[in-house]
Parts: structure tokens; C-alpha cells; sequence
């Protein structure tokens, strides 16, 4: 039996950590759902496209277009690609959409109906001041 | 680097879904979970329909677990040939082929779906062990398929959320590996001490 003592260690030290592991996860997967439950708006990501976010916060995609100087039109490009195309950088990019998406919601009035399509955006009151 | 890949996801929808599945079946550690959740999201969006998201996505797994697959039998396998021919041990391969034949099909179907970042490792492990290919084939897609159905459903349904489900089913995920490690290292160490080892530890 005392040679199988070093690996009954070995293995008890792993158990262990396997314990521990499966220990952190479970708080983490309770605290996603607690997360999910809460409705707990998710960071902007470069991979992203308007119409996700829109999605994902509950705005109007012509808000988002508009606080990006972008044509009213369906653009599904992620937001990375309109940061490089656009010569922004992503925090940026970010700001804005975050100022847009705080405006539109209460409690500020809701944002007026999309404008036409093929309109350029006229420099619009969602356009957010520097 | 997952940044990236998301955002040419974004940008080439299923063809981009079908590589990136093939990749990361083969074991390129992407986040396949948090991807087929964002399809499921553009779904719910209509920017994709359901259908052909499965099919890109599981068609792509698939191949990737061939990849892995073969690269097991006709790679691994010699090697290790090789390697017992020069220092012996081939009766233990053989005993650990055995063990592999009789629980390798449940690991092949739950390492799919239920227990996705084994995937990889059990392709290699059944192409080495020689698992029959057919057999290996029909747990696969049926496997694949699935996971296909509940990750893209998940996005669909919870399409406002992307991060957070992916988040949660990948530390679920986890949760059950560990439960399964814990589960089999704690019968290994215990369920025997009563052969007379000390309970003391």
C-alpha cells in the first residue's frame, strides 16, 4: 500500500482542484442567470452589428444609424468594420451608441419615427453633442 | 483573435459558420457556443433562417470531428505502434482500446452536445482506438445535430441576451466536465478504500 501512496496523493490533490474548479463555474453559471435574469444590458462588443444592439437594447435601429452619421438604411456590418471603415475607434463608436441608447429611453421622450430611407440624415436632434 | 473571428462571422454569415465549425471541431479553441448562440440571435432578427444555420453549422462540426478522427487512426496510431514496439506496454493499450470500445459511444454523443470541449479529444481518442468509422459517424451527427438545435434555439429564443446565455452555458458546461472528472477521480479514490486503505485523508 505504500507504494500507492504518492498517487493517492497525486489523485487527492487533483480531486481537489477538480472540485474547486467545478466549485467556481457553479457560482458563475448562478451568477450569469442571476445576470440574465436581472435583463442586465451586455457590453458592446466589436462583433456587433447595429441591428443586434438595437435588438439587444430595445431601441429603434434608426437611433443607432442616426448617432453614427450613418444612412437610415439596413447596414449589417459588425461595428468593428464601421470603426476601421469610419476611422473611429471602437470606445468611440461605443460612446456614441451609448449616449443615443440613454436618449431614447425614458426618461426621455421616445424617438420620433425612422426617417425615409435613401434620406440623407439631416444633422438630427439624436445625434449626440460632443 | 475572437473578436475578429465574430466579426467575420458578422460579416459572411454561413460560410464564414460552416469554416469556423470545421475549425473548431478539429479542436481550435473558438467559442463555438457564444457563435451558434449570436446565429440563433440573427434568426430571431431575420437576418438568417433557421434551417440552413443548422445545416452550415452542424455539415462544419462534422467534418471538423472527421478531421480529428482521422488524424487519430492515421496518425496517432502508428505513432503509438512505434512507441510500444520500443518500450513495451502494449497489453495496457490494449486493455485502455477495450475500455475505450465499451463506454466510447456515450462519449462520442454527450462530448457533442452536453460536454462540447471533450469534442475534440474524443475524435483523436476514437480514431486511435480504432472505434468502427460508421458507428462513429451516426453518433456524431446525430450528436452534432442536436447541439446544433439547442444552442441556435437558445439564441433564438433568448435573442436579446447573446452574451449572457453563452456565458452561462459555457460555465454549465464546465460545471457538468467537472462533475463527471470529480465524479470518476472520487470512485477511483474512494469507492475503493474500503479494500483497506486509510479513510483518514
Amino acid at each position: 500500500m505504500t507504494r500507492t501512496r504518492p498517487w493517492r496523493k497525486a489523485l487527492i490533490a487533483l480531486f481537489v482542484a477538480v472540485v474547486a474548479f467545478t466549485g467556481y463555474h457553479a457560482v458563475r453559471t448562478v451568477s450569469d442567470a442571476i445576470y440574465w435574469n436581472a435583463h442586465r444590458d451586455e457590453p458592446i462588443e466589436r462583433w456587433m452589428t447595429i441591428g443586434y444592439v438595437a435588438h439587444s437594447y430595445h431601441v429603434p435601429p434608426h437611433v443607432l444609424h442616426q448617432a453614427l452619421n450613418l444612412p437610415p438604411m439596413p447596414d449589417r456590418r459588425p461595428l468593428g468594420r464601421i470603426a476601421r471603415d469610419s476611422g473611429r475607434s471602437m470606445t468611440q463608436i461605443e460612446a456614441k451608441l451609448m449616449y443615443a441608447i440613454v436618449h431614447a429611453r425614458p426618461p426621455y421622450p421616445p424617438p420620433g419615427p425612422p426617417p425615409r430611407p435613401f434620406m440623407r440624415p439631416a444633422s438630427s436632434t439624436a445625434s449626440p453633442a460632443k | 483573435m475572437t473578436d475578429q473571428l465574430l466579426e467575420l462571422l458578422t460579416t459572411y454569415g454561413l460560410p464564414a459558420l460552416f469554416g469556423a465549425m470545421i475549425l473548431a471541431a478539429a479542436g481550435m479553441p473558438f467559442p463555438s457556443s457564444l457563435i451558434l448562440i449570436a446565429m440563433g440571435s440573427f434568426v430571431a432578427q431575420g437576418e438568417l433562417s433557421f434551417w440552413p444555420v443548422i445545416f452550415a453549422g452542424a455539415s462544419g462540426a462534422i467534418v471538423g470531428d472527421q478531421l480529428g478522427y482521422a488524424f487519430g487512426r492515421y496518425g496517432g496510431r502508428p505513432l503509438l505502434a512505434a512507441v510500444t514496439r520500443r518500450i513495451g506496454g502494449a497489453d495496457k493499450v490494449e486493455q485502455a482500446e477495450a475500455y475505450s470500445r465499451k463506454w466510447a459511444g456515450w462519449g462520442i454523443f454527450f462530448s457533442r452536445w452536453l460536454i462540447g470541449p471533450l469534442g475534440p479529444w474524443i475524435n483523436v481518442t476514437s480514431g486511435l482506438t480504432e472505434y468502427p468509422w460508421v458507428r462513429f459517424i451516426v453518433l456524431d451527427v446525430a450528436g452534432e445535430v442536436l447541439w446544433l438545435l439547442i444552442y441556435v434555439s437558445l439564441g433564438r429564443a433568448f435573442s436579446d441576451q447573446v452574451q449572457t446565455i453563452a456565458s452561462l452555458l459555457g460555465n454549465l458546461t464546465w460545471v457538468i466536465v467537472g462533475l463527471l472528472g470529480a465524479g470518476l477521480l472520487g470512485w477511483k479514490l474512494f469507492g475503493r478504500s474500503t479494500e483497506g486503505s486509510d479513510d483518514a485523508a
